[in-house]
């Protein structure tokens, strides 16, 4: 794949999050925003569900539907929420994958859903979440090998410990991301990559590719805690830091916000 | 009702969560240096331990799902004074040990001559170990766990016993794992809870090879535990259903008793593998309600262990669990604390005691005699070769529909390590608040597979020691040299109307500003079963102040004349009776 056709699809990418919205699908949206606000999720569900269904590459619709499942159930289960919660959203998004098997962002939402279940889950069974989530991702680059595809599945190798060796495929992914990113106009999520590919060289020994890496973002975006943290800290410090960033017992941000939010 | 007494416990929690040295806010105690040395040679305890060789093509999986049957089990069985020791073996033909106490901290196997060699037969499989004296003649009695049907030997005296299985009721298959004896219902006769580990299916010769776990972090598949009531005259009658333990079908890996929640009953705390725990509260009429739920939680955790004891003084028995705790799976052991309301929280973050690997045994025992029992934890499932099994096995876990039970699915380990060469934990507890990792410097951090930990003073100085039985290696026997340790006052209890050996109650002892509860514990702590004699650190106290004593049979009794740093004999009846503690509700 070359990098132009990547590029190509990094455009519908940002059209999708933007202004290419189905109308029926942007209707449902708003009205489930309204129930969203007043944490009526048993009203905003149902709607978020039709709209992905309207709409499958919608990337909006569908982490705002992920997100909403996600609250009702911590609110009902504090904690981490329920299992058989996350359960009936991933059996919502296989279905909406199977009804379009070439919606890349629905894979790539599929892949999501699994990942929101993993912190639920027992320490075994958030392997087997994990690996699952990643067939997801792959399948949502193969359709389209975008920034957010190559970023998210980048990050999760990097979520494996040391000793399955999936580190360097991170390294991999986040670097398709990285020259994907570098072609586009500056976008505050960028700054996401500077983080997670310097982790995965630290990750696969290569701190001084680490610290290029987190200073360049740095130099980008001289704001961001993560890059100033990394770049503070050193051995052990670094290693507890970037252990703790990567511990898959901890909740994974998978609110896709940041994308269609005004840069 | 027990009546609690409470001590200032939270201020030192306080001070924990603010960052202060926890130890400043300790009662204050001695300066021990806590060591121990390593004398399995010296003391003649050198054996190796070997796992079940199976056939076939599962043979290899088995073999590594079965390593577990390495244990101890510690008691007086010839009333010299002195501890000794039962070692398991599991490997087919293979003899079991007895290993008599010579009083000097030597010892001589007398399996043999004794007649408890036998267990490890074509069908069957040694896994466990239990001296409880069952039919009150002052007499240790040995109870053989099997992946079988048990053994029972009935202490004939003059060094001798007699295999009673056949007339006792013990006649049921289980995969046993773990074995205790305590008195559920207070008749004065020691009953016993069977620990299951697989489903009640002989691995040798069923022929069956969905044996395995049907999901690795909420499996129903396996043994759960059986029940049985002591009849008296040596019978045993099933009693699982009736108690209420029936619906439990998990993976038992270790079974804690004592009175949780201060009601003059024991209660049962199940740690299992592939899923959650389980806590049963007894409701005093021979029937137990399972409280969960409310107690501690669903986990999905690998419950290794629990242990019993009251780590911080605060009158309430607490509860440690291992679990597994490596590089590729973060869950963190479980310290429950116990909130005097029939629930407990986690606190083994708090306390340091989170992390062990893959933890097996672990044993609460005050080890420089300062009042504030410490910790002590085997870690390690299997120290072979370089190559690491994890990345082999998470091919199987992750294929998609993946028939975890099948055995003949699960790839072989050949000379793979897996959580091998780990080196051992012991913690030192500092005041109640927290507990400090002190293993190499106490001499203990061996990197052995353990499983077990048997613990007495073996050689009767007032010290605990410690022995270690470890998976197809020796084991360890340490002596503990401790320096500058406290005073001690131990008690052998002696029931009359309640059992004999007294398991369920509960001393009480003040000294030195310190008030202590222990329980007699039969059996508690995954393949190891410790001393009945109570062991109680006092520090720099000169005297005892008191010491009451609550039998099992409900009556309360003061003693005087308890001296520190001896060997205290307590006969159920002897004593001033006191008022029954008043009920109170959690």
């Amino acid at each position: 794949m070359s990098y132009r056709r990547i590029i190509l699809f990094a455009t519908v990418l940002t059209a999708l999050t933007g202004s290419v919205i189905a109308e029926d699908g942007n209707a449902l949206y708003e009205k489930a925003a309204k129930a969203m606000a007043s944490k009526d999720y048993n009203t905003a569900i149902p709607l978020l569900q039709q709209a992905v269904q309207a709409d499958p590459d919608n990337l909006r619709n569908a982490s705002e539907l992920r997100q909403a499942v996600l609250r009702q159930t911590i609110a009902a289960h504090p904690k981490e929420g329920s299992t058989a919660d996350f359960d009936k959203d991933i059996a919502f998004f296989e279905q909406v994958t199977k009804a379009h098997p070439m919606s890349a962002n629905a894979f790539l939402n599929f892949g999501f859903a699994y990942v929101d279940k993993i912190a639920a889950a027992g320490s075994i069974t958030q392997v087997i979440l994990a690996n699952t989530a990643l067939t997801q991702f792959t399948k949502s680059i193969e359709l389209k090998p975008t920034w957010i595809a190559y970023y998210t599945r980048g990050n999760s190798y990097l979520y494996w410990p040391k000793i399955f060796g999936r580190a360097q495929m991170g390294v991999d992914d986040l670097e398709k991301a990285y020259a994907i990113q570098k072609m586009e106009p500056k976008r505050s999520y960028h700054v996401r990559v500077y983080n997670s590919l310097g982790d995965g060289y630290w990750k696969t020994d290569k701190l001084d590719r680490a610290i290029e890496i987190w200073k360049e973002g740095a130099a980008a975006f001289p704001d961001d805690p993560g890059l100033k943290a990394r770049l503070s800290k050193k051995g052990e410090d670094l290693e507890k830091y970037i252990n703790d960033v990567l511990d898959p017992n901890k909740r994974v941000d998978t609110d896709l916000k940041e994308l269609w939010r005004i840069q | 009702m027990r009546p609690p007494h409470f001590k200032p416990w939270r201020k030192a929690w306080i001070a924990v969560a603010l960052g202060l040295p926890a130890v400043v806010l300790a009662v204050e105690g001695i300066e021990a240096k806590i060591r121990f040395a390593d004398v399995t040679q010296k003391a003649g305890v050198n054996i190796v331990h070997h796992t079940r060789q199976f056939k076939g093509s599962t043979g290899d999986v088995l073999h590594m799902f079965t390593s577990g049957g390495s244990s101890a089990a510690v008691g007086d069985y010839d009333n010299d004074g002195f501890d000794d020791i039962f070692v398991t073996d599991s490997d087919a033909g293979k003899p079991n040990h007895l290993f008599h106490n010579n009083g000097n901290m030597t010892f001589t196997d007398v399996a043999a001559a004794a007649g408890v060699v036998k267990g490890n037969d074509p069908d069957a499989i040694v896994a466990d170990a239990l001296w409880f004296d069952y039919d009150n003649d002052g007499k240790e009695d040995l109870l053989i766990g099997r992946f079988g049907t048990p053994i029972l030997y009935h202490n004939e005296g003059g060094g001798k016993f007699k295999d009673v299985t056949a007339n006792s009721g013990f006649t049921k298959f289980g995969n046993t794992i773990a074995s205790v004896a305590f008195d559920y219902d207070n008749d004065g006769l020691l009953d016993v809870m069977l620990g299951n580990y697989f489903k009640p299916v002989n691995l040798i010769t069923g022929g069956d090879p969905h044996v395995l776990p049907n999901d690795l972090d909420n499996a129903v598949n396996g043994g759960g535990v059986t029940l049985w009531h002591n009849q008296g005259g040596g019978k045993f009658v099933e009693v699982t259903q009736k108690a209420g333990f029936a619906k439990h079908t998990g993976w038992t890996l270790d079974i804690g008793h004592g009175d949780f929640n201060n009601d003059g009953y024991q209660d049962v705390y199940l740690a299992c593998d592939y899923g959650t725990d389980r806590i049963y509260f007894n409701n005093g009429d021979g029937t137990f309600t399972e409280k969960t739920e409310t107690a501690t939680g669903f986990d999905t955790r690998k419950g290794m262990n629990a242990d019993v004891a009251d780590y911080d003084n605060d009158g309430w028995l607490d509860i440690y669990v291992t679990n597994i705790t490596d590089e590729y799976m973060k869950e963190c052991n479980m310290l429950w604390h116990n909130n005097h309301d029939g629930t407990f929280t986690d606190v083994s973050r708090e306390t340091n005691t989170c992390e062990t690997l893959w933890g097996w045994s672990a044993k609460f025992g005050d080890f420089d005699n300062d009042g504030w029992k410490d910790l002590f934890v085997v870690d390690g499932l299997r120290s072979a070769g370089k190559d690491n099994y994890i990345p082999v096995v998470v091919n199987l876990i992750t294929t998609p529909g993946v028939d975890f039970t099948d055995a003949r699915l699960w790839p072989n380990i050949g000379n793979m390590s897996w959580s091998g060469y780990q080196k051992k934990k012991m913690f030192r507890n500092l005041g109640g608040t927290a507990f400090k990792e002190i293993s190499a410097e106490a001499g203990v951090d061996n990197d052995k597979d353990g499983r077990g930990i048997g613990m007495g003073d073996f050689d009767n100085d007032g010290k605990l020691d410690l022995y270690q039985a470890n998976a197809d290696q020796l084991p360890y026997l340490y002596r503990n040299n401790s320096e500058g340790v406290g005073n001690w006052v131990q008690i052998k209890l002696t029931g009359t109307k309640s059992n004999r050996d007294a398991i369920g109650a509960r001393i009480t002892l003040k000294a030195g500003g310190l008030t202590q509860i222990h329980e007699i514990d039969g059996g508690n702590g995954y393949a190891g079963q410790s001393t009945k004699k109570a062991h109680l650190g006092i520090g720099k106290a000169s005297k005892v102040d008191s010491v009451e004593v609550h039998w099992p049979s409900g009556l309360v009794e003061s003693f005087d004349g308890v001296q520190i740093n001896k060997l205290n004999k307590l006969t159920e009846g002897s004593g001033h009776k006191q008022a029954a503690w008043k009920v109170a509700k959690n």
